[in-house]
């Protein structure tokens, strides 16, 4: 027990430097280039929290989050990467939208929501499986499968939005929206936020629970922390190249369709630049604890939220966002961090 | 139109594409060397595109510009190598945040002092300065292919042959390979193995720089994401080159070549825009796993 | 060097306290204890590999300060590591010159002048190798004339040579015992640090015994006598005594037949067409000299590693080849090697580790029953005194308590069939004791026992019958009546075979 809260303390506190660092160059950035460097930073930093519009739409903005994430822990809890979010989002959004279109007018609405939330799911699943069928077969690196593979989708899907299932009544890049029968309920108006994050959160939870209380789940734990004792122990190391991976890339297919009947009604073209690269920030930041990528979500929305609130009320870019999360990206896995608080900690002790 | 007329061009084409793809691999070749995982090779090429640019169109001149937006590369290069080996921060999370931060950064920037987050036009640079003999422009083949490119692309060849020098004629490039096949045996030495790896990082940094200065160069302008995957692409052609300065050269063509066709099959045959874009991804996929399967074979009795 | 302490840090191990340790010039000087006693700490202090926490270091009188291997060099100290550290892929001479490479115009690394003058050492030494040759291609012998002929080439002193014959075959052993004292008498100064007692007592001048970290005693070699030495490195003599009761063997639990295991691009095979039949309540001890197939062999009857030809059978029924998972359902359990990588996850708890190979037992309604688990990991842990709670990561715990752990959850599961590596390896007394008394127990409980090891003495305690490996092949396969340590040593240098291959069936 004595241990779990020494690591618990160690974890928190170097996650805080490494979040501290990150705002004192936001700080630094916004008095170098704001002219009104104290508004831009009031907006960056509580912007989010001063109207309902904004504090819903940062909670929204982290949904697809915590399934990205969500995917992301899985992957590396079993030590396989998945970088091939990306696609796999952009896809999912597809497929989705293609089956509601169809669909359309016919049968119950959730039966539409559930073949848009399946194939969606499966689309993913394939895509990302892929890479852990290669892996497990040849040893081919699934890092760099899956990123290829993803940025060929990603084109691929683009060239379906402007073509084929392009919407002829707008000038917009996209598809025709979906049926509103299929649009997920908002719960937080005038906001954007709908019914779907408490989808999100229950999926955490059934997360947590697959890794924590089932065989499969333990058994991927062990060939994610030692491939040769698993092996060793008898477990199918085999399967758990590639089940992590189906897995990791059906819950990036979900953050899709979720994304598409929860915000956008409709597949956007670009819709979910991000959303990818940002669940592996937020799996990192979570330390890929299921339950605790909730909060990882909704910190990096947060930051999303915060710098859009910026650039509307004052004079930066919104991209400042992607810097901050990149020193976040720099730092989390620092283990000279770690190491350090470890070893102060020690001399209090001693 | 004969098979000349149609291949001439399409092999000029292809050895202008190649040469960033070739630039970066060549740096990402020492950081491979290394033992170190290069993923930051796309976001560098960004870092080098955007200064040299900028850094060009504020002095009027092309060479300070290459050479200020080199020295910038660097900087973020030895960023991401510092807090990689000295920070202990996974080297693979470090290369994605590196990458965030180039597309950050350079948006950012280019909104500051442009106030534009598009493509950001430079119409008062000078042109690039392109390598021609006259004499030698008569020759076929030689005339058609090799010559009349940017000397971008002759420096690229001088780095193939660089490259070769320094990683088996030096020292250095021992050490630096000893540090990639074992760090212990270094460290036993009395030599500080994370001090070669560093150098391998700055040496992509430098050749990364010079791809991207390439980019927006010919261009004379500033585009976002301009990289466009071609980090990734020559991080693919390290391992399809065998970690070898000429297997590079080769893997670097075969991924020029394969763009190119692309852009005349664009024009010629009548296949959309993005599944053309898509096929170099794909065939990069493929010959990956080709190779793959090629190195189990060999691995299993 | 003069009251030397060194504490590490991430764990607070006292690893030397207060040692002193004074060498004179020319001589052999042995340095023993058992493992962990602090012996390659000191060296690694005088090397200039770990900062010294206290004490002060001498050469030739005058004090100095080393702060690494390079300045350690500078000085005429040179240090040949257990591992070696060489570059597989650089030829000798690039390998030795690595670091001080002899340079063309300042630049370029003049290979010529490296071989030239390298082989000008390695022939002034009287060594025998090509500087040419790749590393990757020599014997273990031979890359230790490397590692000892760069040390020379940086022009040292001071020798200090970590368990340099561990790795070794008796013949090689041999040969670098006359180097070494080829070198001794050109004016070179050698530390062994070993904790093989006969090779103390055949070559060295003086020997310093450690034991937790401390200095036992100095001694001259000639006035001591083995039992004195491990009198003073253990503390109390050891004395391989196990009560062993007769017992009549079973039936055939698992036999290999012309079991051959080939390696890509090796002509000669790893394991060749080896046959062996394992009987119920019989422990058959496996010796051999490391590189020689014993890891093989562990691989091979655990079926982490397949075979090319031969047939492996379990109760009569073929289980060639059926990997291990299917091994395990066959009965099998095993105590590998490599108990910190392959035996568990370090990172995992205690609980975790104990329940892999049988995960399925406590589920209930497809759910893990964390009771069940809790109650059955505290049974365990009192069964074979663990110390330690099973929440916390198995990695902190002790390489005894390790081996505990994976010994409670091997033997957990019903097993007629149980392969044993090293099981002792880096164990202190009290802890190898435990592990024999438990194999023994399972021996007389009727399963069949593999027990591969190299420490001798514990196979001749133990098992019942003795298989002696020579380069992959059975060349002894004899019951354990009156078999002494040299008939078993003559084995495995190979100058002895019971099995010679017939020329008729080779061609």
């Amino acid at each position: 027990m004595k241990h779990r809260r020494t690591e618990f303390f160690v974890n928190t506190l170097s996650l805080g430097i490494t979040i501290g660092i990150s705002f004192l160059i936001v700080i630094l950035m916004i008095l170098l280039m704001s002219e009104t460097p104290l508004k831009t930073m009031y907006y960056f930093f509580l912007g989010p929290f001063t109207n309902k519009y904004y504090f819903g739409n940062m909670l929204n903005a982290s949904i697809p989050l915590i399934f990205t994430g969500l995917g992301i822990a899985l992957a590396f809890r079993s030590s396989m990467f998945n970088l091939g979010g990306e696609g796999q989002v952009y896809a999912g959004g597809l497929v989705a939208t293609f089956f509601l279109l169809i669909i359309n007018e016919s049968g119950p609405a959730v039966l539409g929501i559930l073949v848009a939330l399946i194939s969606s799911a499966l689309l993913g699943a394939l895509l990302a499986g892929m890479s852990g069928f290669f892996r497990m077969k040849w040893n081919t690196d699934e890092l760099i499968s899956s990123f290829l593979l993803s940025s060929a989708v990603v084109l691929i899907v683009n060239y379906f939005i402007t073509g084929i299932l392009n919407d002829p009544n707008t000038n917009l890049l996209t598809t025709p929206p979906v049926n509103e029968r299929f649009w997920f309920l908002k719960i937080f108006l005038p906001s954007n936020l709908d019914i779907s994050i408490l989808f999100a959160v229950l999926t955490a939870v059934g997360v947590y629970f697959f890794l924590f209380y089932t065989k499969w789940g333990y058994e991927m734990r062990m060939c994610g922390l030692n491939r040769e004792f698993s092996r060793y122990g008898g477990i199918n190391v085999s399967r758990y190249m590639v089940m992590p991976m189906l897995l990791s890339g059906g819950l990036h297919g979900i953050a899709g369709s979720v994304a598409v009947m929860g915000t956008y009604h409709q597949c956007l073209k670009g819709f979910s630049g991000g959303i990818g690269w940002n669940g592996i920030a937020v799996a990192l930041i979570a330390k890929n604890n299921p339950l605790a990528i909730i909060p990882a979500a909704v910190f990096f929305a947060y930051l999303d939220a915060g710098a859009k609130a910026a650039m509307l009320h004052s004079d930066v870019t919104f991209e400042i966002a992607a810097i901050v999360q990149s020193v976040i990206f720099f730092l989390v896995t620092a283990r000279a961090i770690h190491d350090f608080i470890r070893f102060r900690k020690k001399e209090v002790q001693v | 139109m004969n098979s000349a007329q149609f291949a001439f061009p399409l092999l000029h084409n292809t050895i202008g594409i190649m040469t960033p793809f070739l630039l970066a691999a060549l740096g990402g070749l020492f950081t491979e060397l290394g033992g170190m995982l290069n993923i930051a090779l796309e976001g560098l090429i960004l870092i080098g595109a955007f200064f040299s640019v900028v850094f060009a169109a504020f002095t009027g001149s092309l060479f300070l510009g290459v050479l200020l937006g080199i020295a910038v590369t660097m900087i973020i290069a030895w960023i991401f190598g510092a807090i990689s080996i000295y920070l202990k921060a996974n080297v693979f999370i470090s290369g994605l945040a590196t990458n965030l931060l180039a597309s950050g950064l350079t948006v950012v920037l280019a909104f500051q002092f442009f106030g534009n987050k598009g493509v950001i036009l430079f119409q008062d640079l000078p042109k690039l300065p392109k390598f021609t003999i006259a004499a030698l422009q008569r020759v076929p083949l030689l005339g058609d292919i090799f010559l009349g490119h940017s000397v971008f692309v002759y420096l690229s060849w001088v780095a193939v042959l660089l490259a070769y020098v320094v990683i088996y004629r030096t020292p250095f490039g021992y050490r630096l390979r000893g540090t990639g096949i074992d760090q212990k045996a270094i460290r036993a030495l009395g030599l500080n193995p994370q001090r070669y790896q560093i150098a391998g990082i700055l040496i992509s940094g430098f050749t990364c720089g010079l791809a991207g200065a390439l980019l927006t160069l010919q261009l004379g302008a500033f585009v976002p994401n301009i990289s466009a995957g071609r980090g990734w692409i020559a991080l693919v052609a390290i391992y399809l080159g065998n970690k070898k300065p000429l297997g590079i050269l080769i893997a670097s063509f075969v991924f020029g070549l394969a763009e190119s066709v692309s852009n005349y099959a664009q024009g010629a045959i009548n296949v959309p825009a993005d599944f053309i874009l898509a096929f170099p991804y794909l065939i990069t996929v493929a010959a990956m796993i080709l190779f793959s399967i090629w190195q189990h074979r060999k691995s299993v009795v | 060097m003069r009251g030397i302490t060194k504490i590490y840090r991430e764990t607070g191990l006292h690893a030397n306290e207060d040692v002193s340790l004074s060498v004179e010039e020319r001589e052999i000087h042995a340095i023993i204890g058992e493992n962990g006693a602090g012996k390659t700490t000191l060296m690694k202090v005088l090397y200039g590999l770990e900062p010294p926490d206290d004490g002060n270091i001498f050469l030739r009188g005058k004090e100095v300060i080393i702060p690494n291997p390079l300045a350690a060099n500078k000085l005429g100290i040179g240090m040949v590591h257990q591992h070696f550290t060489l570059i597989p892929s650089f030829t000798v001479a690039e390998n030795i010159v690595l670091g001080i490479e002899p340079r063309t115009k300042g630049v370029f690394f003049d290979r010529e002048s490296a071989v030239k003058e390298v082989g000008r050492v390695i022939e002034e030494h009287n060594f025998h190798i090509n500087p040419r040759t790749r590393v990757s291609s020599l014997t273990v012998g031979q890359m230790q004339q490397v590692e000892i002929i760069k040390m020379l080439y940086r022009d040292v002193d001071l020798l200090i040579l970590d368990e340099p014959t561990s790795v070794l075959t008796e013949q090689e052993i041999v040969k670098l015992f006359e180097n070494l004292q080829r070198l001794v008498k050109a004016g070179k100064t050698c530390v062994l640090i070993t904790h093989k007692l006969d090779e103390v007592m055949q070559i060295s001048h003086r020997v310093t015994v450690m034991r937790k970290g401390r200095v036992e005693a100095v001694r001259y070699t000639r006035d001591v006598d083995c039992r004195e030495l491990s009198r003073l490195m253990v503390g109390k003599s050891v004395l391989f005594d196990f009560e062993k009761k007769e017992q009549d063997t079973g039936k055939t639990v698992v036999e290999l037949r012309d079991v051959t295991l080939l390696k890509k691009g090796q002509e000669r095979p790893l394991l060749d067409h080896l046959s062996l039949e394992l009987h119920a309540g019989e422990i058959v001890g496996v010796a051999g000299v490391g590189g020689n197939g014993l890891g093989e062999l562990e691989d091979v009857i655990t079926g982490l590693r397949h075979i090319q030809s031969g047939a492996v059978y379990h109760d009569q029924k073929d289980i060639t080849n059926i990997g291990p998972i299917a091994m395990r359902e066959n009965g099998l359990a095993y105590v590998p090697a490599d108990r910190l990588f392959r035996g568990s996850s370090v990172q995992s708890t205690i609980r975790e580790n104990m329940i892999v190979t049988n995960p399925r037992r406590f589920l209930r309604a497809g759910v893990f029953d964390q009771k069940k688990i809790q109650v059955f990991a505290e049974d365990l842990a009192k069964q074979f005194s663990i110390d330690g709670n099973p929440d916390i990561p198995m990695g902190m715990l002790s390489g005894g308590n390790i081996q505990k752990v994976i010994l409670a959850r091997e033997l957990a599961n019903k097993t007629d069939f149980i392969v044993f590596s090293e099981p002792t390896w880096g164990l202190d007394v009290a802890g190898s004791e435990f592990i024999y008394k438990k194999i023994l127990e399972i021996r007389d409980a009727g399963s069949a026992v593999m027990l591969i090891s190299s420490n001798l003495d514990e196979i001749l305690g133990l098992a019942d019958r003795l298989v002696v490996l020579y380069r992959g092949k059975m060349v002894a396969n004899l019951r354990n009546r009156g078999v002494s340590k040299e008939t078993i040593g003559e084995y495995m240098l190979g100058l002895k075979d019971d099995f010679p291959k017939k020329k008729a069936d080779a061609s």
